[in-house]
């Protein structure tokens, strides 16, 4: 099977999702009695002159770096074929708690930016770590324990910022945590917009992007060429395979669910460092359940992560401007819904078209019939489809013998 | 279509001519020159298949020599590309399996496909429930499963949930199933693979109540001694196309087996002794308990030397399997030491085992020994991630991994059309031989071979047998787990059994006979010469 042919597979997925979705989301429009067109018109235009573009360039990108972290979040445990859905709760309490420390220390400029990062980091490997221990010790769902952990934590973060770590002034409308000192703010992108010969947006390029960037990059590299990544993977697509290679798929969890935390404590920080400097009510949430959508449309590949989360931008900048089209702001929410919908089939079809056209490029090699180990030519059953479209065949800790209590 | 006119009646009009175990002369299926390509390879050619009416016809042939494929043609899963398909004297062509249910053909599949939390009354019914003025008519339903059980003697309890049943149970639940829809020919795939001894006598009895009342049979098997038991006559497929038939009266397995095979048997047998004085593994007074306290695998010791094949013998799930995954640290061993050379391995990690030296060719090799949905560079790596080639440093070594899966490829004759195939697109012998390339392409001390040559054609047996024989004359220490009594007997060079997790005898393989061994499995024969 030529490489070609292969990557066509794979875009297959998403590219399918994303039609799928825009005819179903078109319908809904058309069904309220609005113009689809007007709407796609609107989500694609980005502006009618220069500045307007650049301007609109900047809110998607600031929108996709969140995005994009949370997708890596998500990701990171997919591959090992965990459900990380705790990324909300671990985001939200990582950002609340490094905004408060960022806030109470004073350290010169690099520095104190590089602890609030570390703090966060900390913080959300800490809370996803719960959720590792309890799958290893007590064969917990992980998808039970971070789903509850995300309420705790929602709780938790609404209580810490009412209580001892607030700092905006009695009876102000908005509460927020105190204001990070300009020593621990990200310095902007803007000067490279603008050295690039663009017209000076009116906000300000994140420059969290950078270290988004280097994230990705860290994380593609650990997936695909280390050691560490083959056995995250291996676990990922055979846990019982892993465990007899010499994973150790208890401490696999632990490590993976820590990276998939520590990247989820990240999530915050663009809005945080870039333009809010403190965390409060209005703080942008919901973004750890935009990541699973973000990885799912990705592919859990950090490129696709990226294009997605490029994706979800751009219509999170139309959502408010579709009001002035009489069209509700809503439709995103519709469109991104189908899309994830949309993408679980997608994928799936994709990975049996894959298989498939693998069995047969193996069958003409050998002359044998591929030992697919269901029934061979892909008549009989599939295995269940996973979150992610894979294969999830599963549920206690991975590798454990049926029967053997540590 | 099911429901059309009690097809409970319906296999008395076709048991007139069949009552008694006198199979009628009238074919109830009849295939001539079926021939069914996939791309690049021809599963089925040419085959020629006359079944009369209320015969067990039994269907032998090696692992992937195409029975399965004939059978989906003939149940109308596939279209053959050539042939016809004649059924009760009518030429017919299936579309879907429905077509082979209203032309009363029905597939006892070999894994059952049942709902565990339905009854056995609502799994019979599902999909042609039967119904009147668009309800369910449950009454008439349970009518119909009680005749069907008490003329075929299946046994049913309709209320009991699936779930609650055991193996032999659920097979007779699939049975009904059939039978329910009006399957005058019932297709049994691979039917005692799943079924304990006395299971199978209990499947045997019921094909003989289904051949009193007239019913047709076609029984899948590769096993030779009970298709001789219960077949009225054989037909065997090799490679793909049928190349004769048999009476099972007259003729012996080995006949059959060659004529399976086309040739000679390939025999497993080792000439001369290489076993060495250096002992590799000694295990000593080993147990493996479950969570509740049971012992899988009791007081075993065990004793590997250099170049020596230790087999066990033993009908399956009587600990070989627990055996073997406390020797490779898959189970951790509640009491008793095992010595990897002159270490003490007994706390190490299964990675630390296999960095010593430990190899594993696995007895299931899709959930032990492989990614299926990995290339086969990946898989090469699999179980050897800390070593070269494929490895350098923490980082993976693409490029030695390729040039080394290629090199494995072509010295092990696995066929594939390069390293970045997947591995879910090879056959099983292919995927078998690239597991024993892999093992012993990182010099082990001690291969752990369960089942080698389960499920493998019988050219890629040879070449597996080969290895084990030229590895064990170079010093190797193997364990070999076995259902093939002749396997375990040709290699090792010395044999213990294994019975409810205990080793219960050692027996000279140079002596002992197939039928004395499986006597010490079953436990009916017992050995003063125990391990």
């Amino acid at each position: 099977m030529g490489r070609a042919r292969r990557i066509g597979l794979a875009l297959l997925g998403p590219a399918l999702a994303l039609v799928v979705a825009l005819v179903i989301s078109g319908l809904v429009i058309a069904a309220i009695g609005e113009n689809p067109f007007a709407a796609l018109e609107v989500i694609t235009n980005l502006g009618d002159t220069p500045a307007a573009q650049v301007q609109s360039i900047v809110v998607i990108l600031n929108r996709a770096v969140p995005l994009f972290l949370a997708g890596l979040a998500v990701s990171v445990a997919f591959r090992m074929g965990l459900f990380n859905i705790g990324v909300e709760g671990q985001y939200r309490l990582a950002t609340i708690l490094s905004a408060a420390v960022g806030a109470a220390v004073n350290l010169p400029a690099p520095v104190h930016v590089l602890f609030i990062i570390v703090v966060a980091m900390l913080v959300g490997a800490f809370w996803a770590g719960i959720v590792a221990v309890l799958k290893v010790t007590r064969g917990v769902s992980e998808v039970i324990s971070s789903i509850m952990l995300n309420f705790v934590a929602l709780g938790l973060a609404g209580y810490l910022l009412t209580g001892p770590l607030k700092g905006s002034p009695e009876g102000a409308g908005i509460v927020t945590t105190a204001e990070i000192p300009e020593s621990g703010r990200f310095p902007d992108l803007t000067g490279v917009l603008t050295g690039l010969g663009l017209e000076e947006p009116r906000s300000e390029l994140f420059g969290f992007l950078v270290v988004a960037v280097v994230v990705g990059i860290a994380i593609s590299v650990l997936l695909s060429r280390t050691r560490f990544g083959f056995d995250l993977r291996a676990t990922g697509l055979s846990p019982s395979a892993a465990t007899a290679s010499g994973v150790d798929t208890r401490r696999m969890v632990i490590t993976t669910m820590l990276i998939s935390g520590a990247v989820a404590g990240l999530i915050g920080l663009p809005d945080l460092l870039g333009s809010d400097y403190e965390y409060g009510t209005e703080f942008t949430a919901g973004l750890g359940f935009l990541g699973i959508a973000v990885a799912l449309l990705g592919r859990n590949s950090p490129i696709g992560i990226a294009l997605a989360a490029l994706l979800f931008g751009v219509l999170d900048r139309a959502a408010p401007l579709l009001q002035f089209e009489d069209i509700p702001a809503s439709v995103v929410t519709i469109i991104q819904g189908t899309i994830v919908l949309a993408v679980v089939v997608g994928n799936e079809i994709a990975r049996r078209l894959a298989r498939r056209s693998a069995e047969r490029a193996g069958a003409a090699a050998t002359g044998a019939p591929p030992d697919a180990g269901d029934g061979g030519g892909g008549g009989g059953p599939d295995l269940p489809g996973g979150p992610d479209g894979g294969q999830r065949t599963y549920t206690g800790v991975p590798g454990q013998p049926e029967g053997v209590r540590p | 279509m099911a429901t059309a006119g009690g097809p409970s009646d319906r296999p008395l009009q076709g048991g007139a001519d069949g009552d008694g175990g006198h199979p009628g002369s009238e074919l109830a299926v009849e295939l001539r020159g079926i021939t069914k390509r996939f791309p690049g390879v021809v599963a089925n050619r040419d085959i020629e298949l006359s079944v009369r009416r209320g015969e067990v016809h039994a269907i032998v042939g090696e692992n992937g020599a195409g029975k399965s494929t004939l059978m989906k043609t003939l149940y109308g899963m596939h279209r053959p590309d050539e042939g016809t398909i004649v059924v009760d004297g009518r030429e017919t062509v299936f579309r879907s399996p429905a077509d082979a249910i209203a032309a009363g053909i029905g597939m006892v599949h070999q894994h059952f496909m049942l709902a565990d939390n339905f009854t056995v009354l609502e799994n019979i019914v599902l999909g042609s429930e039967p119904t009147r003025g668009g309800r369910l008519d449950m009454v008439e339903a349970r009518r119909r499963i009680n005749g069907i059980s008490a003329r075929y003697s299946l046994g049913l309890e309709p209320d009991a949930l699936v779930e609650e049943l055991g193996v032999g149970d659920r097979q007779r639940v699939e049975i009904a199933k059939v039978l329910y829809r009006g399957a005058r020919t019932l297709i049994l795939d691979e039917p005692t693979a799943v079924l304990v001894p006395q299971e199978v006598d209990e499947l045997f009895r019921n094909l003989a109540e289904l051949k009193r009342e007239g019913l047709t049979v076609i029984f899948i098997s590769h096993k030779l001694d009970e298709v001789r038991r219960v077949a009225d006559s054989i037909t065997v497929i090799r490679r793909g196309t049928t190349v004769g038939t048999a009476d099972p009266k007259t003729t012996t397995v080995k006949q059959l087996a060659e004529l399976m095979v086309g040739t000679q048997l390939p025999t497993p047998a080792t000439r001369e002794s290489t076993v060495r004085s250096t002992v590799v593994l000694r295990m000593e007074g080993a147990t493996v308990r479950n969570a509740d306290g049971r012992a899988l695998v009791d007081d075993v010791h065990l004793t590997v030397r250099e170049g020596e094949v230790v087999g066990i013998a033993g009908v399956e799930g009587n600990g070989q399997a627990e055996l073997v995954d406390a020797i490779m640290g898959l189970r951790p061993l509640s009491s008793g030491t095992l010595t990897l050379g002159d270490d003490d391995i007994s706390a190490w990690s299964t990675r630390a085992r296999r960095e010593a030296g430990i190899g594993l060719i696995p007895e299931d090799r899709h959930r032990q020994g492989m990614l299926l949905e990995a290339p086969l560079w990946e898989n090469r790596i699999l179980g050897h991630q800390t070593r070269p080639p494929a490895v350098k440093g923490p980082f993976i070594d693409r490029r030695g991994a390729r040039a080394d899966t290629q090199r494995i490829m072509s010295e092990y004759d696995v066929r594939a059309p390069g390293p970045d195939t997947l591995a879910v697109a090879l056959s099983g012998g292919n995927q078998q031989k690239l597991i024993v390339g892999r093992e012993m392409s990182a010099s082990p001390r001690l291969l752990l071979a369960a089942h080698p040559t389960r499920g493998v054609d019988v050219g890629a047996q040879a070449v597996i047998w080969e290895l084990l024989k030229d590895a064990r004359a170079e010093g190797l220490g193997i364990v070999l787990v076995s259902a093939d009594l002749d396997e375990l007997i040709g290699l090792s060079d010395t044999l213990h059994v294994m019975l409810r997790g205990r080793l219960v005898a050692t027996v000279d393989p140079g002596a002992v006979t197939p039928e004395e061994l499986g006597g010490y499995m079953t436990g009916a024969r017992t050995a003063a010469g125990a391990a």
